[in-house]
């Protein structure tokens, strides 16, 4: 058995590099930063796979978007990605 | 029905009635793991279906036998992606798992179904249920699809990882299965998983209190842990938690002290979980790197295309609807040709009389109308189990989450909305997959206005003899585009009243999307069979109680009081005169006022009354009143645009009556089943009879309402209206 958590935060993201989820483009590779929705969209969003420090693909921009996370891919509508906090890491 | 001696109520199944199960198992899994397929698999045909107990959330329990003899009782919970999101759903399986549901359901064994594709997400949930003090096996379902994905589990390793026992299985093929059971058995007796990760002796302090004052409600130690961890990022009322004194203190306490030791409260849950994750897969999995697009990707770019994507989308429910009216017609003329016979041969093998008039006209008539329609709600359910297990179900969600928002509604809706197309009851139960309650009342207070399967007999009926069978362009006719219309009058009207009840008394914010694409695949045959047997067993039931008592009530009703049999007139003159002289014709009669303005006569009158709790009774009211036996579909037909008024002499029915009346019935809400499954999923008690009644209410003014406007307008645009 191991102790698995450190202290947070575990990631410090430059604030000059962090964008919102909904200003990437398609085929954008990025970290999660924050999840600055209301505590149940964000309880149901780490169930699903899409919490702090995991890396998000960008599939599909329109009204909504849709991206692959963990393997999965989801459809999130639009007022939410403007609230999800990204790192762009590099151009797929 | 026998009884089970199992204390959960409708947990009886049917064969395996004399046992108490050796075994209890639960069954637990992400949405799209293959969950329902492989709880069909282990158990066949051997489902009971039921709600749990106070909520609607639909209860499956089934039951196999090992090669023993011993028997196994399952119970499906519903999908979910955790235990900690506070959905309807979610809540039902904490409270299964937990032994606190209200059916006193504990399961031996809880059976956690695992995606292995989708390997990191599942076994979130899969650490929370470990950590709740049952044993549990995990089938790693879909192995044959991870391999093609180029994933590679080492099984042993996750075994040990952990610590229950894992066995690999392909659901649609069955493979692992007997492994799968004979785990279960030999697992039962196996000490209860714990968690495999420890949290920094600073959190495990800082929660300690509020473990405290779980356990001190009766929750096992390992579960109050996880519960307590659960908590810091739930904030609903919870019902399992209702009565636990001091709980709210507690959390308030825990988030507190969490945020006090420099941890962000509301993420440590999944943090936790998936650093400890990140860690089990890293020993387990093994990807090969893709380099060429998935058979996922491909089709995506074609399904959610901007141009091809809604294209693909109404084309496809196009053929749908095409298919369940086509292919159904040769099946059903079999069974009414069935029926007919039947009825010929009992009705020459009775002696003339009462009895015989009952078993004929009433029970064979009445129940014979309803149990023709079953063909089409079997092709319906296959095709929409299909869309389903396909995974183009959420693809359609996505597509028309746009025009959902428009009316303050979000994609999820689209699916309840899309089944109230089969009826309204499991469109109505679909709800629950929506988490905010205001966009649920909403999507449950419009799914009755989508045209059911109940509305194909009133619409077929007068469709067929009203509207000329002249063909408006190749492959469309006339008739066909009327019943598309009035499809599309419910549906673009359930769109309206969206809007309006979320502007008005559900006024709220309109909730994001959130919806997972599953990958494509082939649905499984067998699983699919079984789902729509399930569905055509449920409606049959439904035509043998119900709608059989209704018309044994409504012959009885149109039989007496008897009239003195007058032998110098004809015979219809005497069916007229006998029909106007019972109970139903005083009946319809009262009625009359109401319907007049609408352009109906008594009779109408009559058969919309005895339809107040099943639509499809509308045409086999309108049987027995003609006497006809409505598995005789055109000879009614002929005697509807035969009738003549009594006063006037002219038509008592013209087109223009027909498409009020199909008006009435695209609005109405005429279902029994539908006002019960609202009442309970509405919130049952006082507040689910208040919107039950919100909605029959509305629904019938707009009835009347349009039914008017629709038979006035007609008027003066030059239509004949009735005699």
């Amino acid at each position: 058995m191991t102790t698995v958590l450190k202290p947070q935060p575990t990631f410090q993201p430059d604030p000059a590099t962090t964008c919102a989820l909904a200003a990437c483009e398609p085929g954008i590779r990025a970290r999660i930063v924050a999840l600055c929705c209301g505590s149940e969209e964000a309880c149901r969003l780490r169930a699903l796979g899409v919490s702090e420090g995991a890396p998000i693909e960008v599939i599909d921009r329109r009204h909504s978007m849709v991206v692959n996370v963990r393997g999965t891919r989801l459809a999130l509508g639009s007022p939410l990605t403007a609230t999800i906090t990204v790192q762009p890491l590099a151009l797929a | 029905m026998t009884t089970v001696p199992v204390p959960a109520p409708g947990a009886a199944s049917g064969d395996a009635a004399a046992t108490a199960p050796a075994l209890r198992v639960a069954i637990i899994g992400n949405p799209n793991t293959g969950k329902t397929t492989l709880f069909n698999a282990l158990t066949g045909l051997r489902q009971r279906v039921g709600n749990f107990a106070g909520v609607t959330v639909e209860r499956v329990e089934g039951a196999f036998r090992l090669d023993d003899g011993r028997r196994v009782a399952v119970l499906d919970l519903p999908g979910s992606y955790s235990l900690s999101a506070g959905s309807p759903d979610e809540q039902i399986a904490l409270e299964v798992l937990l032994g606190r549901d209200r059916d006193r359901w504990r399961p031996d064994v809880v059976l956690v179904v695992v995606d292995a594709v989708h390997l990191e997400r599942n076994l979130f949930l899969t650490s929370q249920v470990m950590e709740l003090g049952v044993p549990v096996v995990v089938a790693l379902n879909q192995v044959d699809m991870a391999a093609d994905e180029g994933i590679r589990i080492d099984v042993p390793e996750l075994i040990h990882e952990l610590g229950v026992t894992v066995v690999p299985t392909v659901a649609k093929t069955g493979e692992g299965l007997d492994a799968l059971k004979r785990a279960l058995f030999a697992s039962a007796t196996l000490p209860a998983p714990v968690r495999r990760f420890s949290l920094p002796p600073t959190v495990d302090a800082a929660l300690a209190p509020l473990v405290g004052v779980l356990e001190a409600d009766g929750i096992p130690a390992g579960a109050a842990r996880m519960e307590a961890l659960r908590l810091l990022s739930v904030r609903r009322h919870e019902v399992h938690l209702a009565r636990v004194p001091g709980l709210d203190s507690g959390v308030r306490g825990a988030v507190d002290a969490v945020r006090a030791a420099g941890y962000n409260p509301e993420r440590l849950e999944a943090d936790a979980r998936y650093a400890w994750i990140g860690q089990v897969t890293g020993r387990v999995l093994q990807r090969r790197e893709r380099v060429a697009p998935s058979a996922t990707d491909r089709i995506d770019a074609i399904a959610l295309h901007r141009v091809w994507g809604p294209l693909c989308f109404v084309l496809l429910m196009a053929v749908v609807f095409q298919s369940v009216f086509t292919w159904a017609t040769p099946i059903m003329d079999g069974i009414e040709g069935v029926l007919a016979r039947v009825g010929e041969w009992i009705g020459a093998r009775m002696p003339e009389g009462e009895l015989r008039s009952l078993v004929v006209d009433g029970v064979i008539a009445g129940v014979g109308s309803v149990v023709v329609f079953l063909p089409q709600i079997a092709i319906l359910f296959a095709f929409i189990g299909v869309l389903e297990q396909s995974g183009y179900m959420a693809r359609a969600a996505f597509l028309v989450d746009r025009i959902m928002r428009r009316v303050g509604l979000h994609g999820q809706s689209f699916i309840p909305m899309l089944s109230g197309y089969a009826c309204a009851v499991p469109g109505i139960m679909a709800t629950r997959t929506i988490s905010d309650p205001k966009d649920r009342l909403a999507t449950i207070m419009v799914v009755p206005l989508m045209s059911c399967s109940a509305r194909l007999p009133v619409y077929t009926l007068l469709i067929g003899a009203f509207v000329p069978a002249t063909a408006l362009v190749p492959g469309l006719g006339l008739q066909g585009a009327v019943m598309l219309l009035m499809y599309l009058l419910g549906t673009v009207t359930a769109f309206g009243v969206a809007a309006l009840f979320k502007r008005t008394l559900l006024r709220g914010p309109a909730r994001p999307m959130i919806l997972e694409l599953p990958p494509y695949r082939w649905p499984g045959m067998r699983s699919l069979g079984v789902s729509v047997a399930q569905r055509c067993r449920l409606f049959l039931q439904r035509a043998g109680t119900v709608i059989l008592a209704i018309s044994i009530v409504l012959w009885a009703l149109a039989t007496y009081p008897r009239l003195p049999d007058d032998p110098s007139l004809p015979e219809a003159t005497r069916q007229e005169r006998q029909l106007e002289h019972s109970a139903l014709g005083h009946i319809g009669k009262a009625i009359e006022p109401a319907v007049r303005p609408l352009g109906y006569d008594w009779k109408i009158g009559v058969s919309i009354a005895a339809s107040f709790a099943a639509r499809e009774v509308f045409v086999s009211t309108m049987g027995t009143i003609y006497g006809v036996g409505s598995e005789d579909d055109r000879a009614l037909r002929e005697r509807l645009v035969g009738e003549r008024s009594a006063v006037s002499g002219r038509p008592a029915y013209t087109p223009l009556v027909a498409v009020s009346l199909m008006v009435f019935y695209v609005y109405a809400l005429m279902c029994i089943s539908t006002v019960a499954i609202t009442v309970r999923e509405a919130g049952g008690g006082r507040l689910g009879w208040r919107w039950a009644g919100i909605q029959f209410g509305y629904m019938l003014v707009l009835a009347w309402v349009a039914a008017w406007l629709v038979y006035r307008g007609g008027l003066a645009l030059g239509f004949a209206g009735a005699g």
